[in-house]
């Protein structure tokens, strides 16, 4: 029984970098309508960054912020020179989801060779689990926990009670209304671009603290739990997919210590199948729209 | 030299029958069949063990078995990926999803498909997958292994040849329009009394079938199969493959075929190692993706894009006038009546 407990504390610590990156994909997809499958490759990316950093000297706290802004930089190229030109001429939305597959490869492949190949491992200083009740945390997972509660709360209140948060989420919710109402949405298309990324980098590198391990492929496993928790939400809702990241989070763990351990990818992504056969046709309120919306 | 011929050319033949497997499903029909290398796998797999036998007191462990002669083998592998086909297209197919979330869907089944063949070995041998898989006619040919290669170009070209024929009359009959109307406006096409969901399980199954067939061909060739050969990014190739040759269009399928991993995929693994090992086929991979998006750039509707051709009154088409249709962007939606200013 207490391995299920602690099962679940785990499945808290794994939520965290899941949170941080399924509240970057949704700030993503409210406002683009994109399945950014490119989102893992930068993951990775972020990972790695923050890998190289501590593995320079430089604190994993520090990694983690280079790892963010790096990311950060990374979405904005690609969304402006390969997406943008894309959903400018039209592209269909599987059309868009290939592209941001392709984009995927060329970034992963692109690190796989200038790493060649390498799985690098963090060495953080040992520490001993402190034990809260029936649960057992090192110092370094409640940091992340804490950090992927602030994420939360900063991005919360700027969401709701900044004027740039406010714009986001007129633009998510009618571009066009938003424009018309005097919204510069292609600044707001890349400060989304640029935040979303920074989480996305974020969440990689918390990832890597979390497994200390990380290599070209690392955002992958980590991709399908955040396309879960984004969508399982309401559409552009980050406190539904930070909710979501947390039950997704339990769920694997228990299920993994319920001795399906070779199958707990395979649990994340048949939920995922489930969310979408589920998921009605519309997302973006009650407007059905079958194109990308990147807003230039 | 010759090695290098061959097994090109055996290649050429699997991926072109992929491509039109893909091509029929998506081309024609527009379903996103982005699992489709899970069709390939189960094909070889059954293929794979109606031909070994029995599981017990053999070093792989699998289900069914039987030994059965050339050629129900491929026919079951065939069977198998319709049938397989047939299962999930009646789940996924039958109910309206935007594309997207369909691809992710199917996706997701090659995903965990490969996952649990290998976390449970009792299946299809786990990761080690099935080897000694007998090759058709070995034992009466008595050719050298360069000659049986030979052999089974000539024999996948018969097979090809068979198969192109088949689908372009298919595609050429009211039923193939029927698939294009579909794929280009499932509403109206509902409306003019076509049975929306039944086509496209049918289309499904059919290239799931043809999917199912080319891998039964592969593993006969390779005499191994496992996980490794089904990894889920080939079934991006594949689709790489329709884009870059014409999708819609079985030449242009053939033609993707050629270019994408016959010439990026299997020819470079000819190539003297450079770099570290294994950098080779990371820039394959790049160099796949990078040529995916310039020709959907340059030219969307792919090399040789789907011909136009006008049907006479009650069948067969007339001329086939080349124009090349370009993916125009979505119709204008009709805003609400506004007040004249």
């Amino acid at each position: 029984m207490s391995l299920y407990l602690e099962a679940v504390g785990f499945g808290v610590v794994a939520a965290a970098s899941i949170a941080i990156g399924a509240m970057g994909f949704t700030l993503q997809f409210g406002l683009t309508n994109v399945l950014n499958i490119g989102y893992g490759s930068i993951m990775s990316l972020g990972g790695l960054v923050a890998y190289a950093c501590h593995a320079a000297g430089m604190s994993i706290w520090l990694g983690l912020a280079i790892g963010g802004l790096s990311a950060s930089a990374m979405t904005l190229l690609v969304a402006k020179t390969i997406l943008s030109v894309f959903a400018r001429r039209g592209a269909g939305l599987f059309e868009m989801a290939m592209i941001t597959f392709g984009v995927s490869l060329i970034i992963e492949y692109g690190i796989a060779s200038a790493t060649q190949n390498n799985t690098y491992s963090l060495f953080l200083a040992v520490e001993h689990a402190m034990t809260l009740g029936p649960f057992h945390f090192t110092k370094v997972q409640l940091v992340l926990v804490g950090l992927a509660i602030a994420v939360f709360v900063v991005l919360d209140l700027f969401l709701r009670l900044t004027k740039l948060g406010l714009a986001l989420r007129a633009t998510a919710i009618d571009p066009d209304l938003a424009r018309a109402s005097g919204i510069q949405t292609n600044r707001i298309v890349t400060a989304a671009w640029l935040m979303s990324g920074f989480l996305c980098g974020l969440a990689g590198g918390v990832f890597t603290i979390n497994i200390l391990t990380v290599n070209a492929f690392t955002g992958d496993t980590l991709l399908s739990l955040v396309i879960v928790s984004a969508l399982l939400g309401t559409a552009g809702s980050v406190r539904g997919a930070v909710l979501a990241a947390l039950v997704i989070g339990i769920a694997t763990q228990v299920a993994s210590v319920a001795g399906a351990s070779g199958y707990d990818s395979a649990v994340a992504y048949g939920f995922l199948a489930l969310v979408l056969l589920a998921r009605p046709k519309t997302l973006q309120g009650e407007l059905v729209t079958d194109k990308a919306q990147i807003t230039v | 030299m010759q090695a290098f011929v061959s097994i090109s050319l055996v290649y050429l033949g699997i991926y072109a029958l992929s491509a039109w497997s893909l091509n029929l499903q998506y081309g024609y029909a527009g379903i996103i069949n982005f699992g489709w290398i899970v069709f390939q796998a189960i094909g070889a797999y059954i293929a794979g063990v109606t031909a070994l036998g029995t599981s017990s007191g053999s070093f792989q462990t699998y289900i069914l078995g039987a030994r059965l002669p050339f050629p129900l083998p491929l026919l079951m592998g065939t069977l198998a990926g319709g049938v397989l086909a047939l299962v999930l297209g009646a789940l996924i197919l039958t109910r309206r999803i935007r594309p997207d979330f369909q691809a992710v869907i199917l996706l997701v089944v090659s995903i965990i498909a490969a996952q649990v063949v290998i976390a449970t070995p009792s299946i299809f041998d786990g990761s080690n997958g099935l080897s000694n898989i007998p090759k058709p006619f070995n034992g009466a040919l008595h050719l050298s292994d360069q000659g049986y290669q030979w052999f089974y170009v000539g024999w996948m070209a018969v097979l090809c040849i068979i198969v192109f024929a088949g689908l372009q009359w298919l595609c050429r009959t009211s039923w193939g329009r029927a698939l294009k109307a579909v794929r280009e406006d499932e509403t109206l096409a509902a409306y003019s009394g076509i049975n929306v969901p039944l086509l496209r399980v049918v289309v499904f199954v059919i290239g799931g079938a043809i999917a199912g067939f080319s891998g039964a061909l592969l593993a006969e060739f390779l005499g191994t199969w496992s996980p490794d050969a089904w990894n889920f990014v080939e079934t991006f190739v594949v689709f790489v493959a329709v884009y870059v040759g014409g999708r819609g269009n079985h030449v242009g399928a053939l033609l993707g075929a050629f270019l994408v991993p016959v010439v990026f995929g299997v020819m470079p693994s000819f190539l003297p190692e450079f770099g570290y090992p294994g950098l080779s086929a990371n820039l394959e991979w790049i160099v796949i993706a990078l040529l995916w998006l310039v020709t959907f750039y340059l030219r969307p509707a792919g090399i040789l894009p789907e011909r136009r051709y006008v049907a006479k009154r009650g069948g067969a088409s007339s001329s086939a006038s080349m124009r090349p249709t370009t993916p125009s962007p979505a119709p204008p939606t009709m805003d609400e009546p506004r007040t004249a200013s």
